[in-house]
């Protein structure tokens, strides 16, 4: 009856009692309340009515009520709703709209008590332990770790056989047994704001810890307070009825919701009728504060899935088909060479359901690979190079798709192909490595597990032949002790290792083409250049052809035999690698490349780097102009125009600028600003495929 | 690894054992603060005062109360919890003959609960949209809805209205195994109600957090078929939480089944404590109180050596 743990809204996990079970799970920034959550939906309005006119009304129930809640009309006993008893009687003939109004005020002022208590002292405990350092956090959980593997129903009843049916007394201790829960809650989001910048600076200012918690972590936990206070208040107020069902309510005769529902029970054979509208009163009040707590709780931005729900992926699937429809024939002649892949005018959105409905992330793209070539796609984060890479084997999170365009492959337009096609187009032909090799290998199961798995199902091999092969592509991918790593899980190896196990796990099914989205962003230096080697030997090799994701122009140089340049979901300049980077026709290129020292192919290092000042504009905010013109240095007023993509002048060249010329033949330098020559752009990887938008900047060296 | 593993469960079955002390204490204390001395409950209104001293005297309610406390530990360790002030039976007999029913009752809920809420939990998070939010608002009237309240109306539908469970009453397993099961339907089914629903949602949202790992990413792009990566893959990595909170569930049951024991005249744990705080039998009291807390403690530790066959990650280290 009582749970040991605080309650989560809806859409969330519970907490556990086992505290280090996932210590990493992802905790949302603690925010403010805001009251506009509110009313937001229509459970938690209709919860809010409800608790409202339950309230006024049982105040003011001597001011209105028909009858007094002891009064007794014997000519209706066990009645149902008549004219004068509109919820029906008891078997003493008591009114029971009377009897569950009279006696609501009193129910939730209680139930209000154990919220108090147990969200105060909750609270209270979590922000001790937050400010006082890790010793008294560790006394503080171990106290509160006991408290929480007590079996608190019993514990409630030995208090009630102490101190008898002293409702608030009992709902306070309640309160303190809850607060073990609330405490779990609260201290990682007090810890986080604790850690806060500005708590620091006002600790320098000598504000006292007990001033930093007032005016800097409390305000942070106010929304949670919130949510924990209300749906604590749903359980004090279910507890509370159980214990007066049980027979340990408000003394007799003053009524109470549990013990009008107990006195029901007796009669479930002769009046049925009479356990509705107590029931229903109490379940309503119940569920009013759940749906306050759950519409405040409710998570703002849930994290993309993977793996889309049916009914996303049924919508998906009708996006394709329009697709499809609107899609010219494929050209399926025999002049298309094998293993080339085309990218027409791709455009993808947001899904025009749910946040940020319709906008754009990647516009009107087009690019090709050649067989056994690699192509860079360049840029900073947000631009949408990831969502144009993971476009091409249809994995692009949940929320967003293809909304125009052709991806064709060998002549077949993959952007009108449906999910379950694409699966036999996915690892036999076009293979996937991504950022973090450490999140791409399922942590519950080996290495060996998950490539022998994925080799017996793309190869059609058995299992023991499947084992060989698993060992073998370990040892290509430059794995010496392979039999051992195949016996490991994920955790136990490194990340320049594990991006190898990714590797050999992409090339399981012998794969035409490989996306690579930063496959040496998240690894050490030296690492990096292994994986980069290793790729570009098995390029060579295997005659695949990459289209490799990157930020890093070094990158670029190193292994990439085309560019296309990627600002704001758009082609910039493409091109072949030499004559961008030798001769780049687009200021963003040429700031890409005066922010770079490794790129720099000048001999002579230059003694101050350029930045790019400003980010990269949100989707939503793409001027229709040239929408890099906020941090272009030769911004002028023709570039408020639309700008088109035209042949740049160097070779196969494009070059979406209608400046290009005039600067190919001024010669212009981006211009290094006053900012720290050692710093430039650098893009941090993005978790989250909908806040494209983060770009640090990080120390290069 | 064998060492760090006995040294784990050492450290957990200390911590443990600290628990249940602090919580003998507590009960202890409880107990003692509890209106009406032994001598006073046992013999009833109208003893004279030179027989409750006399009894009093003899249970040894005068000496000091760490003196008290011992000798109950002392027996307690022994399995003897003392006698009931109100019929003089053994506690510990009487409290043996009610855990089975407490922990059938409270088991077959969890099973119940655990095979529904997996069940509607997955299906929310794979199927999404309408499928989705029916299980969400069912769940969520679920857990709103009073145990007790749902109760009757099992027992009105069930029992009253078409008889097909027995409405009160337990039946011992030795008896009957097939009534057993019956007289255990109606309690079972009403607290797998809520407990359902709270596994139903920390499924949907354990396997929705799944859902948004990487590596789901990579088994797609390795043509992994659909199923696979749910019932395999995803379903594997949300089983950590899932696991926890049946765990949560049996314990919260095992609680509540007092609810059920009144409402369907169960003679379990949770009768008995509820008739002991009525009747202010101190001994029954302290001794419910120490069992549960025995029982809870069991299960907290079976479920972190389950957490911990579960993960790889803490497996290995
Ligand atoms: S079009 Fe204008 S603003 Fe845009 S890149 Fe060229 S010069 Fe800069």
């Amino acid at each position: 009856m009582i749970p040991n743990v605080a309650p989560a809204p809806a859409d969330q996990a519970q907490p556990t009692t086992a505290a280090d079970l996932r210590k990493t799970r992802r905790q949302g920034a603690p925010k403010k309340f805001t009251g506009s959550k509110l009313f937001g939906s229509f459970g938690s309005i209709a919860g809010v009515a409800w608790l409202a006119v339950l309230v006024a009304a049982s105040l003011t129930a001597p001011l209105w009520l028909p009858f007094k809640t002891e009064d007794q009309d014997f000519t209706a006993v066990l009645s149902g709703p008549t004219a004068a008893h509109w919820l029906g009687t008891d078997e003493l003939g008591r009114d029971l709209l009377s009897r569950i109004f009279a006696s609501a005020a009193g129910t939730l002022g209680t139930s209000i008590i154990t919220v108090i208590v147990a969200v105060g002292l909750g609270t209270l405990l979590a922000m001790l332990a937050a400010a006082a350092g890790e010793r008294v956090e560790n006394a503080v959980s171990r106290v509160t770790e006991i408290m929480m593997s007590l079996p608190g129903t019993v514990i409630i009843l030995a208090v009630i056989g102490a101190v008898g049916t002293n409702i608030p007394m009992i709902m306070g201790i309640l309160g303190v047994l809850i607060s073990a829960g609330i405490y779990r809650v609260m201290l990682g989001q007090a810890k986080s704001l604790q850690s806060q910048l500005y708590v620091d600076a006002a600790k320098v200012d000598g504000v006292s810890t007990a001033g930093i918690s007032l005016r800097h972590v409390l305000p942070g936990l106010t929304n949670t307070i919130v949510v924990q206070a209300a749906l604590i208040f749903a359980v004090g107020m279910l507890i509370q009825a159980g214990l007066a069902f049980i027979g340990f309510g408000p003394p007799i005769p003053q009524p109470s919701w549990g013990g009008m529902i107990q006195g029901a029970s007796q009669h479930v054979y002769d009046a049925p009728w009479m356990m509705v509208p107590t029931g229903a009163g109490l379940a309503l009040t119940v569920l009013s504060a759940n749906a306050i707590g759950n519409a405040l709780g409710k998570a703002p931005n849930a994290t993309a899935s993977h793996l889309p729900s049916a009914a996303a992926r049924r919508q998906r699937a009708k996006a394709v088909a329009t697709i499809a429809s609107a899609a010219p024939a494929p050209v399926t002649q025999d002049g298309v060479a094998k293993g080339t892949l085309s990218v027409r005018n791709l455009s993808v959105g947001v899904d025009s359901t749910g946040a940020g409905s319709g906008v754009r992330l990647v516009t009107d793209v087009s690019f090709d690979v050649e067989q056994g070539t690699v192509l860079g796609l360049v840029g900073e984060s947000g631009c949408g190079k990831t969502m144009t890479a993971l476009s091409l084997l249809g994995l692009l999170p949940s929320g967003v798709s293809v909304t125009g365009g052709q991806i064709l492959w060998n002549g077949r337009n993959l952007a009108a192909t449906t999910d379950k096609a694409m699966e036999t187009v996915r690892g036999r032909d076009i293979a996937l490595i991504s950022q973090e090799p450490m999140r791409a290998l399922d942590p519950m199961f080996t290495v060996g597990y998950q490539l022998t798995a994925t080799i017996r199902r793309l190869r059609g091999m058995g299992k023991a032949e499947a084992r060989e092969e698993a060992r073998n592509l370990l040892e290509k991918v430059g794995i010496v002790d392979a039999a051992r790593i195949l016996k490991t899980y994920p955790h136990q190896i490194s990340g320049g290792m594990a991006q190898r196990v990714a590797i050999a796990l992409a090339l399981a099914g012998q794969p035409k083409l490989l996306v690579a989205d930063e496959p040496t962003t998240a690894l050490d230096v030296t690492v990096q250049a292994e994986i980069l080697s290793l790729l570009r030997s098995l390029v060579t090799d295997t005659g695949m052809s990459v289209v490799m994701v990157t930020h890093d122009l070094g990158v670029v140089a190193d292994i990439c035999d085309q560019v296309a340049v990627m600002y704001a979901g758009q082609v910039v300049e493409n091109g072949r690698t030499d004559s961008i980077l030798d001769n780049p026709r687009h200021p963003y290129t040429l700031a890409l490349l005066a922010a770079d020292p490794h790129a720099n192919h000048a001999n002579d290092m230059p003694e101050r780097l350029a930045t790019i000042q400003g980010q990269v504009p949100q989707p939503k905010d793409w001027p229709t102009g040239c929408r890099f013109a906020a941090r272009c240095q030769f911004a002028g007023s023709a570039c408020l125009e639309p700008v088109p993509l035209l042949p740049s002048g160097a070779g196969e060249g494009l070059v979406r600028c209608v400046k290009a010329d005039q600067l190919a033949v001024e010669g212009m330098d981006w211009l290094a600003t006053d900012v720290p020559a050692a710093r430039a752009l650098e893009i941090t990887p993005t978790q989250n495929p909908r806040s494209l938008q983060t770009i640090v900047e990080k120390d290069l060296a | 690894m064998e060492v760090t593993m006995a040294l784990f469960i050492t450290k957990r079955l200390l911590m443990a054992l600290a628990t249940v002390l602090v919580v003998a204490v507590l009960a202890f204390l409880l107990v003692h603060a509890m209106p009406g001395s032994p001598g006073a409950v046992s013999l009833g209104a109208g003893a004279s005062q030179q027989a409750i001293d006399e009894v009093n005297q003899r249970m040894g309610w005068n000496d000091p109360l760490p003196a008290q406390f011992f000798t109950w530990l002392g027996s307690a360790v022994q399995g003897d919890l003392g006698v009931s002030l109100i019929d003089g039976r053994s506690v510990s007999a009487d409290l043996a003959s009610r855990l089975p029913v407490t922990a059938s009752l409270a088991a077959g809920a969890t099973v119940l609960s655990a095979v529904l809420g997996i069940g509607l939990g997955v299906t929310a998070a794979v199927r999404g949209g309408v499928v989705d939010r029916i299980i969400g608002g069912v769940a969520g009237m679920a857990v709103a809805l009073p145990a007790f309240w749902i109760g009757i109306i099992f027992v009105y539908l069930l029992a009253v209205q078409s008889s097909v469970f027995p409405a009160t009453g337990y039946v011992p397993f030795e008896s009957s195994p097939q009534d057993w099961a019956l007289s255990l339907a109606l309690p079972v089914i009403t607290l797998a109600v809520g407990g359902g629903a709270f596994i139903a949602r920390q499924t949907r949202a354990s396997m929705l957090e799944a859902l948004q790992q990487e590596h789901i990413r990579t088994l797609r792009a390795t043509a992994t078929p659909t199923w696979k990566i749910l019932y395999v893959h995803a379903l594997r990595y949300a089983s950590l939480p899932i696991v926890a909170g049946i765990a949560l569930q049996f314990i919260q049951l095992f609680g509540g089944s007092v609810i059920a024991e009144q409402l369907f005249a169960m003679p379990g744990l949770g009768q008995a404590v509820q008739n002991s705080v009525s009747t202010h039998d101190a001994p029954s009291v302290q001794g419910v109180v120490v069992i549960a807390t025995v029982v809870v403690v069991a299960v907290n530790l079976v479920l972190e050596l389950a957490t911990k066959f579960l993960d790889p990650k803490l497996r290995a280290s």
